[in-house]
């Protein structure tokens, strides 16, 4: 277990740094951009000159990185190009909402892929297995804004039963904080769920075709715990493993909830650093919601290894 | 009729359905200028935020421009960017895949991890980051969504590469003295291109997908040109007078997406069998 442990996060820390690079490179692919499109396309040389004097850009690429690479270890994510505010401070207030949202969209979508997907197993080739792959088949086409779009129409607009954005902190008021997620979460919990619903089918019925099982059956174990304690168990184990890349791609989506429903989250601060072209809030960012994406994948794989005894003892399992 | 059959020809039924809907979107996007009653970019300050009529089926915008031609004219965008990025994608996934297959060793773990590497950025982050410094025109756009897609092409061809290898036909091209880029162009290339084609398909409907994203987020086609998303986007601004304003291009982007899902899918079952379930 603790080797286990050790290893996954050896394999983190080196990925967490090649991101950096990754995003540190994406971001300044083309030379002189970043003073170009803080300062628009009327901008004098002389005044991008000083721009890039002011912030550091005017070094090698290589000693900016490293000197961000630097402070970022220290917990400085740099200083906004806009208002000169450390952007460090502003992620961490806005932490709490962005994981808040992930974290209510990744449980509904859990809380509909699990139980439909066993359930569309169970009735493979009935009507019961046909509706539910055509509801994932249709919820995986619907763009999660446009179904935010309609959320907004339905039950903010037309039944005015829940607000169409604004933020309340959890502590502040349960339950307006409540009114006020529920929309964003579903509108990427419900669009997150069809990957997850038909990966939850087709592990399940991997499941139940195994030997395994059968052997259960054929002892007279009785369904239910046939399902529950064989079959449900082990088809857990691929599914949390595509449930940590639908992860990452839920919060990529929190992008545009956040947006959408003028949530003050990480999301909407990306798209502050775009519009504003304010690269190091950009870049803080950007490296945070990676942070928590890359955290996920190795706790998701790591109960998946939990939930496998195979993984934790490779060497017995091998023989 | 037996499960199979019946299975079979509902699936089949799907991959019909699913070309129909891409042909409807491929048709609409090429004849645009003749299937649409109106130019897209056509003011009327009298008509603004008018509903669904006789004269304009689906209503009109902010500025009094038929919805409907613009719903019409935005496939054309969605289309050239979701070809552009997947031929980017395809392209440089095939090369990079095949390389790291074919050179195997340190080449194939360097190539490989980098491809990791990008595949566990959440997409639209990534596509949103490149556009920073790319600049946010439809243009880069494409290229964002085509580098977004490379690790997934590369892993494919990678896998069907190393698959192709072990066949007979590419020892015996080894045997008789043929050069590497011949037997990677004639004998292993021909037979990696079926399944990367049919995730072709798949990353279309994706690359629709993040196109409009972006135009909503406007970072991608700008207005006045039409997008699904930025339609949707200024729709939003219209939610409680013109609520077609944010269902006509949203159902128009559902549909294309769905279509080319369908498809994707339905070809994959019908070329991979194995890959039904």
């Amino acid at each position: 277990m603790a080797r286990l442990l050790f290893t996954r996060l050896a394999l983190f820390v080196p990925t967490l740094f090649a991101a950096s690079i990754v995003l540190f490179i994406a971001i300044n692919v083309v030379p002189g951009s970043a003073a170009r499109s803080a300062l628009g396309v009327d901008a004098t040389p002389q005044a991008i000159m000083r721009f890039e004097a002011l912030n550091g850009l005017n070094r090698p690429l290589v000693v900016q990185y490293t000197d961000w690479l630097g402070k970022a270890l220290h917990g400085d994510l740099g200083t906004s190009f806009q208002n000169r505010v450390p952007v460090a401070p502003e992620i961490v207030r806005r932490l709490p909402t962005t994981l808040e949202l992930a974290l209510l969209a990744f449980l509904i979508a859990n809380a509909i892929a699990l139980p439909l997907g066993a359930l569309a197993a169970l009735r493979r080739g009935k009507r019961a297995d046909f509706a539910i792959s055509a509801l994932a088949t249709v919820l995986g086409a619907i763009p999660n804004f446009w179904l935010a779009t309609l959320l907004v129409l339905v039950f903010s607009l037309h039944l005015k039963i829940l607000p169409a954005g604004g933020y309340t902190p959890f502590f502040e008021s349960p339950w307006k904080n409540f009114t006020q997620m529920v929309l964003p979460a579903l509108s990427l919990g419900l669009v997150s769920s069809a990957l997850l619903l038909r990966i939850m089918r087709t592990t399940m019925l991997d499941v139940l075709n195994s030997d395994y099982v059968r052997t259960a059956h054929a002892k007279g174990a009785p369904e239910r715990i046939v399902v529950m304690r064989h079959a449900l168990r082990n088809a857990l184990i691929p599914y949390l493993t595509v449930g940590a890349v639908e992860f990452g791609f839920l919060f990529g989506g929190v992008v545009i909830i956040e947006d959408i429903f003028r949530l003050p989250g990480i999301g909407s601060l990306v798209l502050v650093g775009i519009i504003n072209r304010d690269y190091p809030v950009l870049l803080g960012s950007a490296l945070v919601v990676t942070f928590i994406v890359l955290t996920a994948n190795m706790l998701v794989d790591t109960c998946a290894a939990l939930l496998d005894p195979r993984q934790l003892r490779p060497r017995e399992a091998g023989r | 009729m037996s499960a199979f059959a019946d299975y079979s020809i509902r699936r089949h039924g799907l991959l019909t359905l699913g070309g129909v809907i891409v042909a409807a979107v491929i048709i609409s996007a090429i004849f645009a200028p003749w299937v649409a009653p109106y130019s897209p970019y056509d003011l009327d300050v009298t008509l603004m935020l008018e509903g669904p009529s006789r004269a304009h089926w689906l209503g009109t915008d902010e500025v009094g421009r038929d919805v409907l031609s613009r719903t019409i004219f935005a496939a054309q965008i969605s289309v050239k960017v979701a070809l552009f990025a997947v031929a980017v994608g395809l392209i440089g996934g095939t090369i990079i895949g095949m390389l790291a297959a074919y050179c195997g060793g340190p080449v194939d773990t360097v190539l490989m991890r980098l491809m990791e590497l990008l595949f566990s950025f959440p997409a639209i982050l990534l596509a949103v980051v490149l556009m920073a410094s790319l600049g946010t025109n439809v243009l880069n756009a494409m290229l964002a969504i085509g580098i977004i897609f490379i690790p997934g092409f590369a892993r494919l061809a990678r896998a069907s590469t190393l698959s192709a290898m072990q066949q007979q036909y590419v020892e015996a091209a080894r045997s008789i003295g043929m050069s590497h880029s011949r037997i990677i162009l004639r004998e292993l290339l021909p037979n990696v291109v079926t399944p990367l084609l049919v995730e072709a398909a798949v990353a279309f409907a994706y690359a629709v997908l993040l196109e409009s994203a972006l135009s909503f987020l406007g970072l991608g086609a700008q207005p006045p040109d039409p997008s699904w998303g930025n339609m949707l986007n200024t729709g939003r601004g219209f939610m409680a007078q013109a609520p077609w304003l944010s269902i006509v291009p949203g159902l128009a982007l559902f549909l294309c997406v769905l279509g080319f899902n369908l498809l994707g899918d339905g070809l994959r079952d019908v070329l991979d069998p194995h890959l039904r379930d």
